[in-house]
């Protein structure tokens, strides 16, 4: 059974505020570092409309390294974003989803490149840095922020009953 | 079949490519050149440059040396502006002083003959000389007026000159040693043998009275014998040039080793001295002694 592809309103809407949401939380960059990679891997990712879902992703990146004003030479975490959301839509069109089991593997192997990525990026930008643990609790909690985005993305029919 | 030509115009889908593409290629550089590429760039930079530092750097010390080197050239030139000026001055100077130096040194020359004379010697000047006339002789510039009296003997640290022919009253006149009418008392160094000194003009003379059974050799001193009162005993006169068998003398004929064409001072014996004087003993010339540890 093919999923129909969510609205792109209602995309837009929830990657605008998951972007506001990873500048707020700054403070707590585990729950940015989760944030971020909701943004990246499940939201911004659309079959069809790589520009857009590049855009989002690289927001998500610059907002984050600006966030952290940690590294010396920004952008690593950017190109990692748009290199994986990318590959995430081009996923999504060629391998259509047909249930949230697949879907959170899809968000869990992404998940994995997308910590690779982001570590290698900045390490080629900013040069050697540690790697925190923001990429350990995004792979733990990926079944909740998978399962959310999954019925953000594609919430269940209206039956009728109240 | 005619082909059309198709306009050539992109897709939107094309755009939105060209963007990602742009996109992601921009942040692939912007990441390229973070610190540790950048320092790999820049590394890379300068070893790309580096052969142009050299060059330029080369051309700046060419540049720097060549204008050192006009600058020593320019000095160099001054130098030896002011140096060509300074000789110019050194040589009209030595031009100007060549008389007095020349005259200084004459006097020197004197002062060093009358050392070695133990006898009142006066020194005058040779003003002018009247040697290529007929009896010409030299004018000192000195006579009655420094108290000069006739037949004063007169010679140079060479030799005998003459005497004083006649004085007047501030000038006197040599009969030089090589005129006709002189005769100067002399003796053969080796021989011994005595005689008169005839002048024979242009620095020779002959030697009169001199017996057969002499022998004299070419290149023999002639000195003085004191006999004619005129000069004392021992003073050179000249040198033997040619000697040949007379009837009843030899004929000597000498070369007076005063060089009487070129005599600018001259020294005066007292008159009437002695027939024979003894050199006076002079000190040697005694170094001073090298103090040990002076270079």
């Amino acid at each position: 059974m093919r999923l129909p592809a969510p609205s792109s309103l209602r995309q837009h809407l929830f990657c605008g505020v998951t972007l506001a949401l990873v500048a707020l939380t700054a403070p707590f960059p585990v729950i940015q570092a989760i944030l971020h990679a909701l943004l990246v891997l499940a939201l911004a990712p659309r079959p069809g409309a790589a520009l857009s879902g590049a855009l989002w992703a690289v927001a998500a990146g610059w907002v984050l390294e600006g966030t952290l004003r940690l590294y010396p030479h920004l952008g690593g975490t950017a190109w990692a974003n748009l290199t994986v959301v990318l590959l995430a839509g081009w996923m999504a069109g060629r391998w259509p989803l047909e249930g949230l089991r697949s879907w959170l593997a899809r968000l869990a192997g992404l998940g994995v490149l997308h910590g690779l990525l982001v570590h290698g990026a900045v390490r080629l930008a900013a040069g050697p840095h540690p790697w925190g643990w923001g990429w350990l609790w995004s792979l733990l909690t990926l079944p909740l922020w998978g399962w959310l985005s999954w019925r953000l993305l594609h919430p269940p029919a209206d039956t009728g009953r109240r | 079949m005619a082909l059309r030509a198709s306009r050539w115009r992109w897709s939107r889908a094309g755009w939105q490519r060209l963007a990602l593409v742009l996109l992601w290629m921009g942040h692939g550089t912007w990441v390229l050149m973070g610190p540790p590429s950048g320092q790999r760039w820049g590394h890379a930079s300068e070893a790309l440059a580096r052969p142009s530092q050299g060059l330029a750097a080369r051309w700046a010390e060419r540049r720097l040396a060549q204008r050192d080197a006009a600058l020593s050239l320019t000095e160099l030139r001054a130098d030896r502006a002011r140096l060509v000026a300074e000789l110019e001055q050194v040589r009209l100077r030595a031009t100007r002083e060549a008389p007095r130096q020349a005259e200084a040194d004459e006097a020197v020359r004197l002062l060093g003959l009358k050392k070695h004379i133990p006898l009142d010697l006066g020194a005058a000047r040779v003003i002018f000389s009247t040697r290529p006339a007929v009896f010409g002789g030299l004018i000192l510039d000195q006579g009655l007026d420094r108290g000069l009296v006739q037949d004063q003997g007169v010679l140079v640290p060479e030799g005998i000159v003459g005497r004083l022919w006649s004085v007047s009253a501030t000038q006197s006149k040599i009969l030089p040693a090589d005129a006709p009418n002189a005769s100067v008392g002399v003796m053969l160094m080796r021989s011994r043998a005595t005689g008169v000194l005839q002048g024979l003009g242009s620095g020779r003379a002959l030697i009169r009275y001199v017996s057969n059974q002499e022998v004299v050799q070419v290149g023999e001193a002639v000195l003085t014998s004191g006999l004619d009162r005129v000069f004392p005993r021992g003073l050179l006169v000249g040198y033997v040039a040619e000697v040949t068998q007379g009837d009843l003398e030899l004929r000597v004929i000498l070369n007076l080793s005063a060089p009487l064409d070129r005599v600018s001072a001259v020294l005066l014996l007292p008159p009437q001295p002695p027939v024979e004087v003894q050199p006076p003993l002079l000190a040697p010339d005694v170094k001073p002694a090298k103090k040990r540890g002076t270079p």
